[in-house]
Protein backbone atom coordinates (compact mmCIF):
# COMPACT_ATOMS: atom_id res chain seq x y z
CA UNK A 1 0.00 0.00 0.00
CA UNK A 2 1.68 3.21 -1.15
CA UNK A 3 2.07 5.71 1.65
CA UNK A 4 1.28 8.52 -0.79
CA UNK A 5 -2.37 7.50 -0.38
CA UNK A 6 -2.18 8.00 3.35
CA UNK A 7 -2.86 11.13 5.35
CA UNK A 8 -0.03 12.78 7.31
CA UNK A 9 0.65 11.39 10.81
CA UNK A 10 -0.90 14.41 12.56
CA UNK A 11 -4.36 13.35 11.29
CA UNK A 12 -4.24 10.31 13.58
CA UNK A 13 -4.51 12.43 16.74
CA UNK A 14 -7.24 14.55 15.14
CA UNK A 15 -9.04 11.32 14.25
CA UNK A 16 -9.03 10.04 17.83
CA UNK A 17 -10.28 13.42 19.10
CA UNK A 18 -13.23 13.24 16.69
CA UNK A 19 -13.87 9.48 16.86
CA UNK A 20 -14.03 8.74 20.60
CA UNK A 21 -16.61 11.37 21.65
CA UNK A 22 -18.67 10.64 18.51
CA UNK A 23 -18.66 6.92 19.27
CA UNK A 24 -19.84 7.58 22.83
CA UNK A 25 -22.58 9.90 21.55
CA UNK A 26 -23.59 7.26 19.02
CA UNK A 27 -23.84 4.55 21.65
CA UNK A 28 -25.87 6.85 23.91
CA UNK A 29 -28.19 7.63 20.99
CA UNK A 30 -28.57 3.89 20.31
CA UNK A 31 -29.38 3.11 23.94
CA UNK A 32 -31.65 6.05 24.80
CA UNK A 33 -32.89 6.98 21.29
CA UNK A 34 -33.36 10.58 22.36
CA UNK A 35 -33.35 13.29 19.69
CA UNK A 36 -32.39 16.72 20.94
CA UNK A 37 -34.68 19.47 19.54
CA UNK A 38 -31.66 21.69 18.80
CA UNK A 39 -30.94 19.43 15.82
CA UNK A 40 -34.38 19.85 14.24
CA UNK A 41 -34.10 21.52 10.86
CA UNK A 42 -35.07 21.26 7.20
CA UNK A 43 -32.88 19.19 4.91
CA UNK A 44 -32.59 18.61 1.18
CA UNK A 45 -33.53 15.00 0.47
CA UNK A 46 -32.45 13.62 -2.90
CA UNK A 47 -34.68 10.68 -2.11
CA UNK A 48 -37.22 10.41 0.69
CA UNK A 49 -39.14 7.14 0.98
CA UNK A 50 -41.66 7.30 3.80
CA UNK A 51 -42.40 4.14 5.76
CA UNK A 52 -45.56 2.78 4.06
CA UNK A 53 -45.85 6.13 2.32
CA UNK A 54 -44.93 8.11 -0.72
CA UNK A 55 -41.54 8.34 -2.37
CA UNK A 56 -40.30 11.89 -2.97
CA UNK A 57 -37.29 13.09 -4.97
CA UNK A 58 -35.33 16.31 -4.53
CA UNK A 59 -37.48 17.71 -1.79
CA UNK A 60 -36.93 19.72 1.41
CA UNK A 61 -38.19 17.87 4.47
CA UNK A 62 -38.13 18.42 8.26
CA UNK A 63 -35.63 16.14 9.98
CA UNK A 64 -33.60 15.79 13.17
CA UNK A 65 -29.99 15.64 12.01
CA UNK A 66 -28.44 14.46 15.29
CA UNK A 67 -27.92 10.90 14.01
CA UNK A 68 -26.54 12.15 10.69
CA UNK A 69 -23.98 14.38 12.44
CA UNK A 70 -22.92 11.59 14.82
CA UNK A 71 -22.58 9.09 11.94
CA UNK A 72 -20.48 11.43 9.82
CA UNK A 73 -18.21 12.30 12.74
CA UNK A 74 -17.66 8.61 13.57
CA UNK A 75 -16.80 7.88 9.94
CA UNK A 76 -14.47 10.89 9.58
CA UNK A 77 -12.72 10.12 12.88
CA UNK A 78 -12.30 6.42 12.09
CA UNK A 79 -11.13 7.25 8.56
CA UNK A 80 -8.48 9.66 9.85
CA UNK A 81 -7.24 7.07 12.36
CA UNK A 82 -7.21 4.25 9.82
CA UNK A 83 -5.57 6.02 6.91
CA UNK A 84 -2.99 8.24 8.58
CA UNK A 85 0.66 7.29 8.34
CA UNK A 86 2.39 5.84 11.35
CA UNK A 87 5.15 7.93 12.93
CA UNK A 88 7.70 5.62 11.26
CA UNK A 89 6.19 4.29 8.08
CA UNK A 90 7.99 1.61 6.08
CA UNK A 91 7.19 -1.39 3.87
CA UNK A 92 6.56 -3.73 6.80
CA UNK A 93 3.99 -1.34 8.28
CA UNK A 94 2.37 -1.14 4.83
CA UNK A 95 2.17 -4.94 4.76
CA UNK A 96 0.53 -4.99 8.20
CA UNK A 97 -1.91 -2.32 7.06
CA UNK A 98 -2.91 -4.23 3.93
CA UNK A 99 -3.34 -7.53 5.82
CA UNK A 100 -5.41 -5.80 8.50
CA UNK A 101 -7.67 -4.19 5.89
CA UNK A 102 -8.28 -7.52 4.15
CA UNK A 103 -8.93 -9.20 7.51
CA UNK A 104 -11.38 -6.42 8.51
CA UNK A 105 -13.24 -6.85 5.21
CA UNK A 106 -13.54 -10.62 5.77
CA UNK A 107 -14.86 -10.12 9.33
CA UNK A 108 -17.25 -7.38 8.25
CA UNK A 109 -18.89 -9.50 5.55
CA UNK A 110 -18.96 -12.58 7.74
CA UNK A 111 -20.93 -10.59 10.34
CA UNK A 112 -23.22 -9.27 7.59
CA UNK A 113 -23.96 -12.70 6.11
CA UNK A 114 -24.51 -14.14 9.62
CA UNK A 115 -26.94 -11.29 10.33
CA UNK A 116 -28.79 -11.79 7.06
CA UNK A 117 -29.40 -15.43 7.99
CA UNK A 118 -30.23 -15.06 11.71
CA UNK A 119 -31.50 -11.52 12.36
CA UNK A 120 -34.78 -10.06 11.19
CA UNK A 121 -36.94 -6.92 11.29
CA UNK A 122 -35.47 -4.08 13.36
CA UNK A 123 -32.65 -6.26 14.69
CA UNK A 124 -31.33 -6.48 11.14
CA UNK A 125 -31.92 -2.75 10.59
CA UNK A 126 -29.61 -1.95 13.51
CA UNK A 127 -26.96 -4.34 12.17
CA UNK A 128 -27.04 -2.39 8.90
CA UNK A 129 -26.55 0.81 10.88
CA UNK A 130 -23.54 -0.65 12.75
CA UNK A 131 -22.23 -2.13 9.50
CA UNK A 132 -21.55 1.42 8.28
CA UNK A 133 -18.77 1.63 10.83
CA UNK A 134 -17.60 -1.90 11.60
CA UNK A 135 -15.11 -2.29 8.76
CA UNK A 136 -13.16 0.78 9.92
CA UNK A 137 -13.46 -0.12 13.61
CA UNK A 138 -12.36 -3.73 13.07
CA UNK A 139 -9.46 -2.47 10.93
CA UNK A 140 -8.33 -0.04 13.65
CA UNK A 141 -8.40 -2.80 16.28
CA UNK A 142 -6.66 -5.38 14.06
CA UNK A 143 -3.97 -3.02 12.71
CA UNK A 144 -3.07 -1.57 16.09
CA UNK A 145 -2.97 -5.04 17.64
CA UNK A 146 -0.68 -6.25 14.81
CA UNK A 147 1.55 -3.19 15.30
CA UNK A 148 1.76 -3.75 19.05
CA UNK A 149 2.62 -7.44 18.56
CA UNK A 150 5.26 -6.53 15.96
CA UNK A 151 6.92 -3.95 18.19
CA UNK A 152 6.78 -6.29 21.20
CA UNK A 153 8.34 -9.22 19.30
CA UNK A 154 11.11 -7.12 17.78
CA UNK A 155 11.91 -5.08 20.86
CA UNK A 156 15.40 -6.34 21.54
CA UNK A 157 18.31 -5.84 19.26
CA UNK A 158 19.99 -9.19 18.64
CA UNK B 1 14.31 -16.60 3.27
CA UNK B 2 17.69 -17.02 4.98
CA UNK B 3 20.01 -14.06 5.21
CA UNK B 4 23.42 -13.00 6.44
CA UNK B 5 22.54 -9.46 7.47
CA UNK B 6 23.71 -10.00 11.04
CA UNK B 7 27.09 -11.24 9.81
CA UNK B 8 27.45 -8.34 7.39
CA UNK B 9 26.51 -5.88 10.13
CA UNK B 10 29.13 -7.39 12.41
CA UNK B 11 31.77 -6.98 9.67
CA UNK B 12 30.89 -3.30 9.40
CA UNK B 13 30.36 -2.90 13.19
CA UNK B 14 26.87 -1.61 12.52
CA UNK B 15 23.81 -1.76 14.76
CA UNK B 16 20.31 -2.61 13.53
CA UNK B 17 19.27 0.98 14.18
CA UNK B 18 22.14 2.35 12.08
CA UNK B 19 21.35 0.01 9.20
CA UNK B 20 17.64 0.85 9.48
CA UNK B 21 18.38 4.54 9.22
CA UNK B 22 20.59 4.05 6.15
CA UNK B 23 17.97 2.04 4.26
CA UNK B 24 15.03 4.14 5.55
CA UNK B 25 13.08 1.53 7.46
CA UNK B 26 12.41 0.99 11.18
CA UNK B 27 14.80 -0.96 13.41
CA UNK B 28 12.00 -3.43 14.07
CA UNK B 29 11.79 -4.17 10.33
CA UNK B 30 15.52 -4.97 10.20
CA UNK B 31 15.02 -7.20 13.25
CA UNK B 32 12.13 -9.00 11.53
CA UNK B 33 14.17 -9.48 8.32
CA UNK B 34 17.15 -10.90 10.24
CA UNK B 35 14.84 -13.30 12.07
CA UNK B 36 13.43 -14.40 8.67
CA UNK B 37 9.96 -13.27 9.76
CA UNK B 38 9.55 -10.93 6.80
CA UNK B 39 10.38 -11.25 3.08
CA UNK B 40 11.56 -7.81 2.12
CA UNK B 41 11.00 -6.06 -1.20
CA UNK B 42 13.52 -6.14 -4.04
CA UNK B 43 14.27 -2.44 -3.59
CA UNK B 44 15.08 -2.86 0.08
CA UNK B 45 17.24 -5.93 -0.61
CA UNK B 46 19.20 -3.92 -3.20
CA UNK B 47 19.61 -1.03 -0.75
CA UNK B 48 20.94 -3.37 1.95
CA UNK B 49 23.33 -5.02 -0.51
CA UNK B 50 24.53 -1.58 -1.58
CA UNK B 51 25.21 -0.55 2.04
CA UNK B 52 27.24 -3.72 2.61
CA UNK B 53 28.98 -3.31 -0.77
CA UNK B 54 28.05 -6.80 -1.83
CA UNK B 55 25.55 -8.62 -4.06
CA UNK B 56 21.97 -9.44 -3.10
CA UNK B 57 22.42 -13.20 -3.54
CA UNK B 58 25.44 -13.14 -1.23
CA UNK B 59 23.23 -11.87 1.57
CA UNK B 60 19.88 -13.56 0.86
CA UNK B 61 19.17 -17.20 0.09
CA UNK B 62 15.87 -18.77 -0.95
CA UNK B 63 14.60 -21.68 1.12
CA UNK B 64 12.40 -24.61 0.08
CA UNK B 65 9.32 -23.04 1.69
CA UNK B 66 9.74 -19.83 -0.33
CA UNK B 67 8.97 -21.82 -3.49
CA UNK B 68 5.71 -23.03 -1.97
CA UNK B 69 4.30 -19.53 -1.24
Amino acid sequence: MKSSYLLPYRFKCVGWIIFLPSLIMGLLFFIFNKELPIFDCKVLAISDLEAFGKHHFLTVIPNNIQDEIISILIIIGAFFISFSKEKSEDEYISKLRLESLIWATYINYFILVFSIIFLYEFSFYWILIFNMFTILIVFIIKFNWALWKFKKNTQNEE
Amino acid sequence: MKNKIKIERAKKDMTQAELAQLVQVTRQTINAIEAAKYNLSTALALKIASIFETKVDEIFELEEKDWLE
